[in-house]
Order: structure tokens, then sequence, then C-alpha cells
């Protein structure tokens, strides 16, 4: 997934990458990671759920536009089955759990 | 009538346990493990990266760009030939017009009950394609790629390039990995 990422990247075209396995993340160094802690086969999150699969794409799209530099993983929040969804509003602005994400990973080496 | 999208069949073992790391609290951890350890394990005893991480700011608004999905949950056309499951690093394409009932599954390391309800969980399509009608995202991409599960890492370069290729070639801006 990193590999193709950079491979895609390295030819021009910006990429962002869901991870579910972070160590994965930390080693494959893609160019711009969202981890999410969710089951397998599910990275946009639940069936039918529709406002949390649109959040994900939300926070990817905020990722590829405002991530500074290469190699950052941004952790989402989002608690597997425990989190309520709310239409995205704006799609121009971040959402508060993407940039809680950025800035926290902005302060890590 | 629920639409759905259909599944290479994978040994009932396979199946067994990819429930079961659903399923289970146990079964989970397991599964991360194996992700986590001999997993990484593998990836530095195959993988030699370039330290330099490759870097292309996005260069248009999000209302005005091209995107694309790359996913590696198996999906592929059912016309298509399905993914060798024990190991295959090649791709399939995937129109932006494919709807569910065109597409498989073929994959069997997580298990594919949810995803087969809603493909969108590891192919979202239908998702970028209402965000095109939104003028959220510019275009959804004419063509999209599907990869199935791969033992080797290493071997995901070369069809990583001719994926890179393809896409530069399609001027599309940005591309969503999705994992399975």
């Amino acid at each position: 997934m990193g590999l193709l990422a950079r491979e895609i990247e390295a030819r021009g075209v910006t990429t962002v990458a869901l991870a579910l396995v972070r160590e994965l993340a930390v080693v494959v160094k893609a160019p711009r990671m969202l981890y999410l802690h969710w089951p397998f086969g599910h990275a946009l999150g639940e069936p039918g759920k529709r406002d949390q699969q649109r959040t994900i794409l939300h926070d990817a799209f905020s990722m590829a536009a405002a991530a500074p530099r290469p190699g950052l993983i941004v952790d989402l929040p989002y608690q597997w089955k425990r989190q309520k969804y709310t239409p995205v509003s704006d799609w121009t602005a971040k959402s508060e759990a993407f940039q809680e994400g950025l800035a926290q990973a902005l302060k890590e080496k | 009538m629920q639409k759905h999208t259909r599944l290479t069949p994978a040994s009932r073992l396979r199946e067994q346990l990819a429930r079961w790391a659903n399923d289970t609290e146990l079964g989970e951890r397991t599964a991360r493990w194996i992700a986590r350890v001999p997993g990484v394990l593998q990836f530095h005893l195959k993988v030699k990266l370039s330290r330099q991480i490759p870097w292309t700011p996005l260069r248009r608004l999000l209302a005005e760009a091209t995107v694309a999905i790359v996913a590696t949950g198996g999906v592929h056309c059912c016309a298509d030939r399905p993914f060798d499951l024990k190991t295959d690093a090649s791709f399939r394409a995937i129109p932006r017009s494919a709807t569910t009932e065109d597409l498989c599954i073929s994959h069997d390391r997580y298990d594919r009950r949810d995803a087969e309800r809603d493909l969108n969980l590891v192919f979202p399509l239908e998702r970028l394609l209402e965000l095109e009608v939104e003028g959220v995202i510019g275009r959804v991409a004419e063509t999209h790629y599907g990869f199935g599960h791969t033992d080797d890492p290493q071997e995901l370069i070369a069809p990583g390039r001719e994926i890179a290729d393809l896409l530069a070639a399609a001027h599309v801006d940005l591309v969503l990995l999705v994992p399975a």
C-alpha cells in the first residue's frame, strides 16, 4: 500500500494512504498517511454509514492539501462503533479531529 | 432487492480465520500481531527503500482535482480474471462506470462480509461519485486500480510504477490508497 503510494507520488501525483496497522505505516514511509485503529476490511468504516465514510474522505482530502512535509502519519481518534458522526458541513475546512491529529504528528519527530 | 458484490470463494479455514479475527478480541489481537511483527520484519528484510520520501504537493483545489482510488482489498471487475488468493502482485483496472454488481472481491485475508454489503468500505467509488455531483471534488477519474493480497511487498514496486504512469498520463491529481 505505502509502496504503491511512493511510486505514484514519485511520478508526480499527490497521494493519501489510509492505514490500519500503525507499525507498518511507520516502516513503509508513504508520503501522507492517516491511521485508523479499526478492523481490517473497514478502512472507510461501517457498512451503510455514509456520514462516517464521508468523514474519512474529508480528512483524507484535508491531509492532501495540508500536510506540510512527507512521511507524516496522522492518527485519527475515531473509536470503532463508539463514535457519532455528523454530516460534513464544510469540505474546505479541516475537522477538529484532523487538526488535532496533524498538530500531534508535527510535534513528533 | 439487495445489490451484492460477489466474493471469490476462499477456503473454509481462511474464511473462518478471517471471521475469528473480525468477531473476537483475541482474534483481532492475533491478526494485528501477525500484521505488526512478521509483517514489519518481512518488510525490513525484503524492501530497500530510498531514504527520501517522494513528494508532490496537491497542485489544484480539491473542487478542481481529479481523484482516483487504488485499493488493495482484492476488488476487480467480475469480468476480469480474479486475483490468485495465495499471492498476486498484478493489478486490475476498474472503470468509474463499474457498479457494485459489476465488482467482485478476490482476497481471503480479511473478513469480507461487511465489504460485501457495502463495497465503499474497501473501494469508495460511490462516495466519490456523490462528491463529484456535489462539486466537492472536481472529477472522479475514468479508471481506478485494484490489487489483491501480495506476500512479497517488493513485488509491488514494478506494478506500482506501471499504475503510476497510467495515473499520471490520465492527469489524475490525487490518489486515495485504501488498504484491506
